[in-house]
């Protein structure tokens, strides 16, 4: 899937056999280039699903080939009108950058799982950071049936404990879950796939992941370190997931096809706090905010 | 009757080759019988060596050329495989000498859809297997063995009207060379020095006089290929396991080229399958060591179970390639054993042309296998929910195929889930080992940073009865980023320098 971004005015035309040498596709599309006629001129983003203005948001990749609707709707309606498409997008990866896991990234993803898993598509994840617990996602709505766990690194770290039976080969330790994460996407049969990354990939790895979700219809998601912000990734959408105090979650969107927000995201996390417990934690921020007094004295109540 | 040969001209030298790692693969090869070279490989005729010529001639011809006896026992388990091939197509299959395989065919052609189409079905079961091999239809069994043997040039040999009229099957075997007839036995230098060019030749002569010479054997093969003579066979039985061995040509201490030769042995394993028209669903390969002092087992057994029973010989090599490349090998081998045990005779599931859900559930049936043949048995894993309060019981993980533990839930519903505004009652994190806190004047800790407790306790005290009782009260605290945390206090008394407060899980 190509996609291109041509940075006009709106009212300025666009040639179209300028079009089709920038896009090698639409030279092969069965409806010829409408010319221009009379005073109406086609907006390139009428020719060519994979055609967007710079000012204008992005289509989702799956639309365009017809295959699958394109993008999982999140769940939450501020977000979806932030991501192009419309929700989380197939076919591609979409990197959540976080500071630590635990920050509500589960609970931001589940409508969407819990959608994806209602048209009977199976889950996997790959190294989760922690065990997850059946009742919790029982109760966000992803069942624990339609889930499989992949995990690698206790692979290695039996190894590592009887050097006896060590591989012939060095293996990076990341080479396993890139492995299967991309077997994973190349077979096409999972509705969605999760992946803790380790920190430090070799330089190809994402951009081969990034390949084979191509054959993946829906979304994948890539939780990587906070660290990894600064450095460039070919995921065409990445997000950077913050903690905004009790069940809440502020989502900064730092790439996507479109153009770039202003405003981080404020998002309300389906919550973990009863109304008394959320309201002493909202009267422990402005306590705070106030003054660092103690915040222990409000723990006897 | 209709009888089909198969010969395999070049059994021997292939037999050989098959056990050869494959970089020696390309180097001129001769197999010798009784040291004199009795059939040679492409690059070893490039060099110049013919069938026939002495050891010491080969060798001053091809320097570097890989000598090698002929191996009667090779030579079988090699045909063992061409007539499991040939059993899947019909049960009256006979071994006729070393090299040649009579298929009696007559009532399969038509659910075949003919004799060509059956010719076109074996040779691509029988592509596999490596062999080079010409094929015959005749009549009478030792009249088609005789022309896939004899090879006669511009006839076509398994479609003209010698296939099917006695006839015209004589009229082909008269002109048939003398040698073809008994080669192997007494006096059969003699009979090639009489001065005889065909079998009609050999007809001519007076019978009793031929009989007296080379006895009643040489009369009675000769009658039975014209079909003047009844020619009884005994039917193969197919065994009811499989198990085939190859030794290999040298020491292997890589699991790479183990699995070359546990491909042929594979290929042999589909073509027995196919003929008891059943799909393998386990086998195991033995790889058997030297014997030495510091190995401490004579063989290493590598077991490999398939969740959707195969006939796939791509699958199965991708899944033995997977585990043998986990396998450290204790010694180098030099024999490798191929068993199966286990089939599962049912029909293959049809193949579809667009994807369904039936293709979509076996085809993640396949990426787990894959998964689980690389990654180890134990890495794919499922998450049950166990109706237990302690949060290490209530969630696990375990492997994709282990059974199904007592207690488990099969939906877990919670009231919140019926109710969406209530609130969750667990993380979705659960740390696999509490992991104990620092605590400042009864305050817990985490990262150096006091915890502040939102909402708490909720006491949870069980699991006297198995052994690990628990008394915690549950707190959710809330670190300095604002994320919350399931932390516990212990409720039992501990000493004093030991931690009390932990952490337990991660409302992610």
């Amino acid at each position: 899937m190509y996609s291109i971004w041509v940075n006009l005015p709106p009212e300025k035309p666009v040639a179209s056999a300028t079009l089709r040498r920038a896009v090698p596709g639409l030279s092969a599309l069965s409806v010829p280039l409408p010319r221009p006629a009379g005073g109406v001129r086609p907006a390139p983003e009428d020719l060519h699903p994979a055609l967007w203005r710079a000012w204008q948001m992005g289509r989702a990749a799956g639309a365009g080939a017809g295959v699958g609707q394109g993008a999982v709707p999140s769940g939450y309606a501020d977000l979806d009108l932030q991501l192009p498409g419309g929700g989380w997008p197939a076919r591609t990866l979409t990197e959540l950058l976080l500071p630590q896991a635990g920050v509500g990234e589960m609970r931001l993803l589940a409508p969407a799982l819990a959608a994806l898993q209602g048209q009977g598509r199976g889950l996997m994840w790959f190294d989760p950071p922690a065990e997850p617990c059946a009742w919790a996602l029982g109760e966000l709505g992803v069942s624990v049936k339609q889930l499989v766990l992949v995990r690698s690194r206790q692979v290695l770290k039996t190894q590592a404990k009887t050097p006896a039976r060590q591989r012939v080969g060095a293996v990076a330790p990341a080479a396993d879950v890139l492995w299967a994460l991309e077997h994973a996407l190349k077979s096409g049969h999972l509705g969605a796939a999760l992946a803790w990354l380790p920190a430090r990939l070799p330089a190809d790895a994402l951009r081969r992941l990034q390949l084979a979700a191509q054959a993946h219809d829906g979304p994948v998601f890539l939780f990587r370190g906070e660290a990894e912000r600064a450095r460039p990734s070919p995921a065409p959408l990445r997000l950077l997931l913050n903690s905004a105090g009790p069940d809440a979650l502020q989502v900064r969107l730092l790439k996507r096809r479109g153009p770039p927000p202003q405003q981080p995201l404020w998002l309300e996390l389906p919550p973990v706090l009863s109304p008394a417990a959320f309201g002493r934690a909202m009267q422990l921020q402005a306590d705070s905010a106030s003054s660092a007094s103690s915040a222990a004295s409000s723990v006897a109540a | 009757m209709l009888w089909f040969a198969i010969h395999l001209p070049l059994l021997p030298l292939e037999a050989f080759c098959a056990t050869l790692p494959p970089e020696q693969a390309a180097r001129p090869v001769a197999l010798l019988k009784d040291h004199v070279v009795a059939q040679v490989n492409a690059a070893a005729a490039e060099r110049g060596l013919r069938p026939g010529i002495q050891r010491a001639t080969a060798l001053a011809l091809a320097a570097d050329l890989l000598l090698a006896d002929s191996h009667a026992s090779r030579e079988a388990a090699a045909l063992q495989g061409v007539v499991h091939a040939a059993l899947a197509f019909t049960p009256g299959v006979t071994v006729h000498d070393a090299h040649t395989v009579l298929l009696e065919v007559q009532s399969s052609l038509r659910l075949f859809g003919g004799a060509d189409a059956l010719h076109r079905k074996l040779c691509a079961a029988l592509q596999p297997l490596g062999h080079r091999a010409s094929m015959a239809a005749a009549p009478t069994a030792r009249g088609a063995a005789l022309l896939a043997q004899w090879r006669p040039p511009r006839t076509d040999l398994l479609n003209g009207p010698h296939t099917t009229q006695l006839p015209a099957l004589q009229a082909l075997l008269w002109q048939a060379p003398v040698w073809l007839v008994g080669p192997g036995r007494e006096h059969w230098d003699a009979l090639q020095g009489m001065g005889l060019h065909t079998l009609a030749d050999l007809h001519a002569l007076p019978r009793s006089g031929l009989a007296r010479r080379f006895g009643e054997g040489l009369l009675e093969e000769l009658d039975q290929a014209l079909g003047l003579q009844a020619d009884p066979r005994r039917w193969v039985q197919l065994p009811q396991h499989f198990d085939a061995r190859l030794e290999l040509f040298a020491r292997v201490d890589r699991t790479e080229l183990i699995l070359h030769g546990a491909q042929v042995l594979l290929a042999r394993l589909v073509a027995w399958a196919q003929a008891r028209q059943a799909r393998v669903a386990a086998f195991t390969l033995r790889m058997l060591h030297e014997r030495a002092r510091d190995v401490p087992e004579p063989f290493t057994d590598l077991h490999v179970e398939l969740a959707e029973p195969s006939l796939d010989p791509a699958h199965l090599q991708m899944l033995l390639r997977e585990r043998l490349g986990r396998l450290a090998l204790l010694a180098p081998t030099m024999d490798l054993l191929l068993r199966c045990r286990h089939v599962v005779a049912a029909p293959a599931p049809n193949g579809e042309l667009f994807p369904t859900r039936a293709s979509e559930a076996q085809g993640l049936a396949r990426l787990l296998e894959r998964l689980r043949a690389r990654l180890g048995e134990d890495q794919v894993q499922r998450v049950v929910a166990v109706a237990d309060h302690r949060p290490e019981c209530a969630s696990r993980s375990l492997p994709v195929d282990a059974p199904v533990p007592e207690g488990v839930c099969d939906a877990p519903v919670l009231p919140s889930t019926l109710q969406p505004d209530l609130p969750l009652l667990r993380p979705t994190w659960l740390l696999a080992e509490p992991l104990p806190l620092a605590a400042r004047e009864w305050q817990p800790l985490m990262h150096g940073r006091p915890l502040d407790l939102l909402s708490g306790p909720e006491r949870i005290e069980t699991g006297w009865w198995d052994g690990n009782p628990v008394a915690r009260d549950y707190y959710i605290a809330q670190d300095g980023s604002g994320a919350l945390v399931w932390i516990y206090r212990h409720r039992l008394p501990v000493g004093t320098d030991q931690p009390v407060w932990f952490l337990q899980g991660l409302f992610a």
